[in-house]
């Protein structure tokens, strides 16, 4: 009786699924994203059967080349720097995870599957953030995710060509577009937190442990200036900031016109402020609808020497995805540096017959 | 110059062994065999019961009885496996029970047959989803765990060695079969292990 009575225990206790590996993946995380306005309003001429996506934008850190903060030198260099450079306290976007298809009228539950990588990841291993953007796209493509765009660059002599990414992707929107801007921003935190000029948020409160949805009014590009000259962070209005668990709230992004949100979907060839000098090819780029300007190498005021080079400045034209600038040199070495024992090219005594600026400075 | 004596020592004595001759007889360790029960235990390795990949590694121990060349026992082993995907870290304990019935025939102190083994295999499954605890994922959405019992058998070829009185060394192994969520499931398991003879 008591051997039966085991064996049937047994039997009825062990009568659950297995699933192995198989099965629907649980989330990391889910939000909830809304989109706010009117959608044909903001719709790019011509782009038809749009297939809108929202996708999340894993951000990094990146500082802007000397020529788009120093005081230009003549209209033209103005003109160049204005088509050319991007907001220096704009979001500058490094990874896509895949996008899910955006409802136009009801909130879109949005999920992660993974973590952001370490690399992503700013801080020590036991305090250390992330944070993304949510970007509204046209995927037009239909590939499923956002392909993030680079700057064209003119074309160059001597080096092998950067690869432009070709992306046909539209950006319509973003929760976090620029730290000059009012931003709702995903947040990823291990450890403890520490503040640091990441994306700061300084005057608010602590991105909550794991995931969390933060919010903030933004500053000026002049207050990030007064507060880097006093060596501090600058501050976000405490009445603007907010922390929430992703389940707990809806974000709402609003559509914009793309060419004040695209440069969200652009990824940044150098992230270091510094900049890579080109040779000059033998005919003139395209300079149609594209300013350009002769300038001075900028010197800054930690800089140990300086060079006394014109070069040329070519910004990008008013229907380019991203901006960038492309700039050339008549005397240059490897790797776009322009100071060597040995350069690479070398046009000053025969500059191209297209170069339009002077040598040296005078 | 050290090192030199002992090279010059191991060189002596070897040839002293060589000149002596074989000294290791068949009957230099006695055993005796023919007993009715044999009781055997060891490490078994084999494919999980239920996971479609990975190595199953545990230990099992089993009871036979009767005469020559037909045997009847019983026999049960404990494995686990744990194998992981991007999302998933899947572990299987399989706590394997089975009832056999064996051909057996023994020459010299040898002891070579076919085991059939049929009964159920109960799988305990536990899903933990990776990065879930980093994640700050709690409970169900962290890790699940299911028990389920499956019909399984098991055809294994069993090579036993009498070695020093009761005892032996003894190796099986063999196809394995469980019916897993209404799909036959196909698996491989082995055992190495000594057996008790009285």
């Amino acid at each position: 009786m008591h051997r039966g009575a085991l064996a049937a225990l047994v039997v009825v206790a062990g009568c659950d699924n297995l699933t192995g590996f198989d099965g629907e993946i649980t989330p990391l995380v889910t939000m909830r994203v809304q989109a706010t306005g009117d959608f044909e309003s903001v719709r790019v001429p011509n782009a038809l059967d749009e297939d809108l996506q929202v996708a999340v934008v894993w951000g990094t850190q990146w500082l802007p080349e000397p020529l788009c903060f120093v005081p230009p030198e003549s209209p033209e260099v103005a003109t160049t720097v204005a088509a050319g450079c991007r907001n220096p306290l704009s979001f500058t976007p490094v990874q896509v995870t895949s996008g899910v298809p955006l409802s136009p009228t009801a909130p879109t539950d949005l999920s992660l599957y993974e973590l952001p990588a370490a690399d992503l990841l700013f801080g020590s291993v036991t305090a250390r953030v992330a944070y993304a953007s949510l970007v509204i796209y046209d995927d037009r493509d239909h590939s499923g995710t956002l392909e993030l765009a680079r700057a064209h660059r003119q074309p160059t002599r001597g080096f092998d060509q950067e690869e432009d990414v070709p992306t046909n992707d539209i950006v319509y929107g973003a929760s976090f577009v620029a730290m000059t801007e009012p931003d709702s921003r995903l947040a990823y935190r291990e450890g403890t937190f520490v503040e640091t000029g990441y994306f700061p948020r300084h005057g608010c409160g602590q991105p909550l442990p794991a995931f969390s949805i933060l919010t903030a009014g933004g500053f000026s590009i002049l207050d990030a200036v007064v507060a880097t000259q006093n060596n501090m962070l600058p501050s976000q209005d405490p009445a603007t900031c907010s922390e929430a668990k992703p389940e707990d709230t809806i974000v709402k992004i609003p559509l914009r016109p793309t060419a004040q949100v695209r440069e969200v979907g652009c990824e940044q060839r150098r992230l270091d402020s510094s900049v890579r000098y080109r040779e000059p090819p033998e005919m003139s780029p395209d300079l149609t609808m594209r300013p350009f300007a002769c300038a001075k190498i900028p010197s800054l005021s930690g800089d140990m020497t300086s060079n006394s080079q014109i070069q040329l400045v070519i910004g990008t034209g008013p229907d380019e995805t991203c901006k960038g600038i492309t700039h050339y040199t008549l005397l240059g070495c490897d790797e776009g540096k322009l100071e060597c024992d040995h350069p690479e090219w070398d046009y000053r005594a025969t500059p191209p017959d297209w170069w339009p600026c002077p040598q040296a400075a005078q | 110059m050290a090192r030199r004596l002992l090279v010059l020592t191991s060189l002596l004595i070897a040839r002293t062994a060589a000149a002596e001759g074989p000294t290791l007889a068949t009957d230099s360790f006695e055993y005796h065999s023919g007993g009715t029960v044999l009781v055997d235990g060891g490490l078994v390795l084999g494919f999980p019961t239920a996971l479609p990949t990975g190595m199953s590694k545990g230990i099992g121990a089993g009871v036979t009885f009767g005469d020559c060349p037909l045997r009847w026992g019983a026999r049960a082993a404990w494995v686990t496996a744990t194998e992981s995907t991007r999302a998933w870290m899947v572990t299987n304990s399989d706590l394997r029970l089975r009832v056999t019935g064996s051909a057996q025939h023994d020459e010299g102190r040898g002891s070579f047959g076919v085991r059939l083994g049929l009964g159920g295999t109960l799988v305990h499954e536990t899903r933990t989803r990776n990065q879930g605890a980093r994640a700050g994922r709690t409970g169900s959405e962290l890790e699940t765990s299911a028990l389920a019992m499956v019909p399984a058998g098991d055809l294994e070829a069993v090579v036993g060695l009498h070695l020093l009185g009761p005892w032996l060394l003894t190796v099986s192994g063999g196809p394995s079969l469980a019916v897993v969520d209404g799909s036959l499931h196909t698996s491989w398991t082995a055992q190495l292990g000594v057996a008790w003879q009285p």
